[in-house]
């Protein structure tokens, strides 16, 4: 299907159907009513068949480009009937199953993903590893000889685990070689959240919100045959998710500052102040789209994203923050002091902002890499 | 135009204007027998990204522009003709025509001091046209300013009789946006210069018995401006895909704040060297600084897309997948 032409039918479809999808809570919404309205419309979008368009016929979609998706989340985000953050997770997580997981398991559980039936958290970070990833230490050993063992036990700990209070399965990176090997040494397993010996810590973010979690890991037992790609090559595992992260999210993301925009634009009395700090926040917003736009058309050209996605990174991470500093200024006392719903919700967002330049790696990893990958400046 | 042909023609148009850098002197006459007027005609996206990102990247001058505006005008473009821009940082059309007489103050490319007519539009009886006037009846005052280089002119008409011709509103506005874009990858052009060579002088220069450029301050200030210059460089591409005046407008918006952003990062990365004439940095430097006023400065686009903004209760998405 064309893109346009989809862009153009979801968005017919949305006008029809917006009054059922609308969240049912005013504001932003308790995390379990923004999780609750993201699994209740995913189910629906999947029921209509849109969720299905973009992703592959093995996996239950109807197939056709990426951008499909892309499209439909947009349109989500750009609207308010998703949280741009707990909607990406499907797109974080789905791509890495698909293309990892033995076949049979992944046209089980995506499907279960895309309608909303399942939850999927990401078990990356550790309270050691944080930017540097290829220190991770959460171990998994065969349970037996490495060859033929049925299963892995794994014992470690996770951090800032994105909902995994909600998660049914665990996209999980675990060290199986030594701490010298570094990425070398790092196997990924689709772990189920109810087997025993998992524990769920959540941990209070600054805007009040439980989105993060600890995960506790104590004699684990993963079936082998849940091991996504080879023994030691779970660093492919982890980098298979930048593309469609530093793609399609980022377009969901910015449709949702685009909102947050048009929201200040509504508010905000005329001046000449206001048009100059509008001018500027829309000015860094609508690079960022250009720059987005231009990186899907080089994926969906059939280019494989590598560290030039860190210009996306930090063209979002920037526009995001000094979008919510103009709202900030332009609606003085509104986010600091305002106990009603307006207030509450710039206060939320504008907190959640402050974190754009730490998550998804932080804004000096991505500068370092921007300096050695491609201004090839060398070592430092 | 392919990409094998639009790599030959870079190449071709880059060479003759590197000959131009090293022998001194304006690119127009290269230009016009590379074809140039043909190929804006008939390919006004390649001709117009390849020509000035060159003249940008090289620090040539060249009076290019007036045939860019020239055209969106509608009016055959010829080195004859020069073509009056809006006063610096403005971009409302620079005449007037009161009593049949057009009154007239902007700036204008070198062309004008050896051009036969000028071009104005101009506003006469709440309407537009389009006026001629001879080069004779004009005031012609050479600018210096922060880049004598450029080339720019002052034009002042105090009262001369002109031929003139309806405009529609929409042909002023095409013609800013044409010029814009032009500007704008010009602009670009430089800023990869400029960072190439705080990227060269980082490898190059040793303190502290290693090159600069393993500092991670300094990397991260190249980063920074690589960053700056990459957007600039879709917002560029989304005004040519989505042509418009607000697209334009924007793509010369972002090229004025990249080239503040790109010039600040590698001038403190040049440090001593950059601070200097002995290094052409200065010249880029000065160059994006006088291009940031022709047909709008940075801050009164900026200024005003925010006023539309919130006139409207709008913000336009312009661009899609």
């Amino acid at each position: 299907m064309d893109v346009a032409e989809f862009r153009r039918e979801v968005n017919a479809w949305l006008d029809a159907h917006d009054a059922e999808l609308a969240p049912p809570f005013a504001g932003t919404g308790t995390l379990d009513e923004r999780v609750t309205q993201m699994r209740r419309t995913n189910a629906a979008l999947y029921d209509a068949g849109w969720m299905r368009w973009g992703w592959p016929e093995r996996v239950g979609g109807y197939g056709g480009s990426p951008m499909l998706r892309t499209e439909l989340g947009a349109a989500m985000c750009g609207r308010g009937l998703a949280d741009p953050g707990i909607y990406s997770l499907v797109e974080v997580l789905a791509p890495t199953v698909i293309d990892f997981a033995p076949p049979e398991l992944a046209a089980t559980v995506v499907p279960r993903l895309l309608s909303g039936a399942e939850m999927w958290c990401q078990g990356f970070s550790e309270p050691g590893s944080g930017s540097d990833l290829a220190s991770i230490g959460c171990r998994a050993v065969p349970d037996g000889d490495p060859e033929t063992a049925d299963r892995w036990i794994v014992n470690g700990q996770k951090v800032w685990t994105s909902l995994a209070q909600y998660a049914d399965r665990c996209v999980l990176l675990t060290r199986t070689g030594t701490a010298e090997a570094r990425h070398r040494g790092i196997t990924a397993f689709f772990v189920d959240m109810d087997t025993p010996g998992i524990t769920v810590s959540p941990i209070e973010m600054i805007n009040g919100d439980l989105e993060f979690t600890e995960v506790f890991f104590d004699d684990v037992a993963v079936p082998a045959d849940r091991m996504l790609g080879a023994p030691n090559g779970g660093w492919a595992v982890a980098m298979s998710i930048l593309p469609y992260e530093r793609s399609s999210c980022f377009w969901q993301r910015i449709a949702y500052l685009y909102r947050r925009l048009q929201l200040l634009v509504d508010a905000v009395p005329a001046g000449e102040r206001a048009a100059h700090l509008v001018g500027e926040a829309f000015l860094q917003l609508y690079a960022l789209r250009a720059r987005s736009r231009a990186t899907q058309h080089r994926l969906a050209a059939g280019e494989a994203l590598g560290a030039e996605t860190s210009v996306d990174k930090i063209l979002v991470a920037t526009a995001e923050q000094t979008l919510y500093d103009t709202i900030r200024t332009l609606r003085p006392g509104v986010m600091e002091l305002d106990d009603g719903l307006e207030g509450e919700t710039w206060r939320f967002e504008y907190l959640y902002s402050r974190a754009a330049t730490i998550y998804g790696g932080t804004a000096e990893v991505q500068r370092n890499i921007v300096a050695r990958r491609l201004l090839d400046l060398g070592d430092e | 135009m392919d990409a094998g042909e639009r790599a030959l023609l870079a190449a071709t148009v880059g060479d003759a204007i590197a000959a131009i850098a090293a022998e001194g002197g304006t690119a127009d006459g290269a230009l016009t027998e590379l074809g140039w007027l043909e190929m804006l005609d008939a390919e006004p996206r390649d001709a117009v990204g390849i020509v000035f990102s060159a003249l940008g990247a090289q620090h040539v001058t060249a009076t290019v522009l007036d045939d860019v505006v020239a055209g969106a005008l509608g009016i055959e473009p010829r080195a004859a003709v020069a073509l009056l821009l809006s006063p610096y940082t403005t971009w409302a059309p620079p005449g007037r025509v009161d009593g049949g007489l057009l009154h007239a103050s902007g700036v204008t490319t070198a062309r004008v001091a050896t051009a036969d007519e000028l071009v104005v539009a101009a506003e006469a009886d709440g309407r537009l046209a389009l006026a001629t006037v001879p080069a004779s009846a004009v005031t012609i005052t050479p600018v210096a300013g922060i880049d004598p280089a450029a080339g720019l002119h002052a034009v002042e008409i105090g009262g001369a009789v002109a031929s003139t011709v309806p405009l529609d509103l929409d042909a002023w506005d095409a013609a800013v946006a044409a010029g814009r874009r032009a500007l704008a990858h010009q602009v670009a052009g430089a800023c990869r210069t400029m960072l190439e060579q705080a990227r060269a002088h980082a490898l190059d220069r040793s303190q502290f018995g290693r090159p600069v450029a393993r500092f991670q301050a300094v990397r991260h200030r190249l980063a920074e401006a690589l960053v700056a210059v990459e957007a600039l460089d879709a917002a560029v591409a989304a005004a040519w895909d989505e042509p418009g005046p607000v697209t334009a407008a924007l793509a010369k918006a972002v090229a004025g704040r990249t080239a503040r952003t790109v010039a600040a990062h590698c001038q403190q990365v040049l440090a001593g060297i950059g601070f200097t004439t002995e290094h052409p940095f200065h010249r880029y430097l000065k160059r994006t600084i006088a291009l940031d006023g022709l047909l709008g400065s940075t801050d009164a686009i900026v200024a005003d897309l925010g006023r539309l903004l919130i006139a409207t209760r709008t913000v336009p998405t312009l661009v899609e997948l």
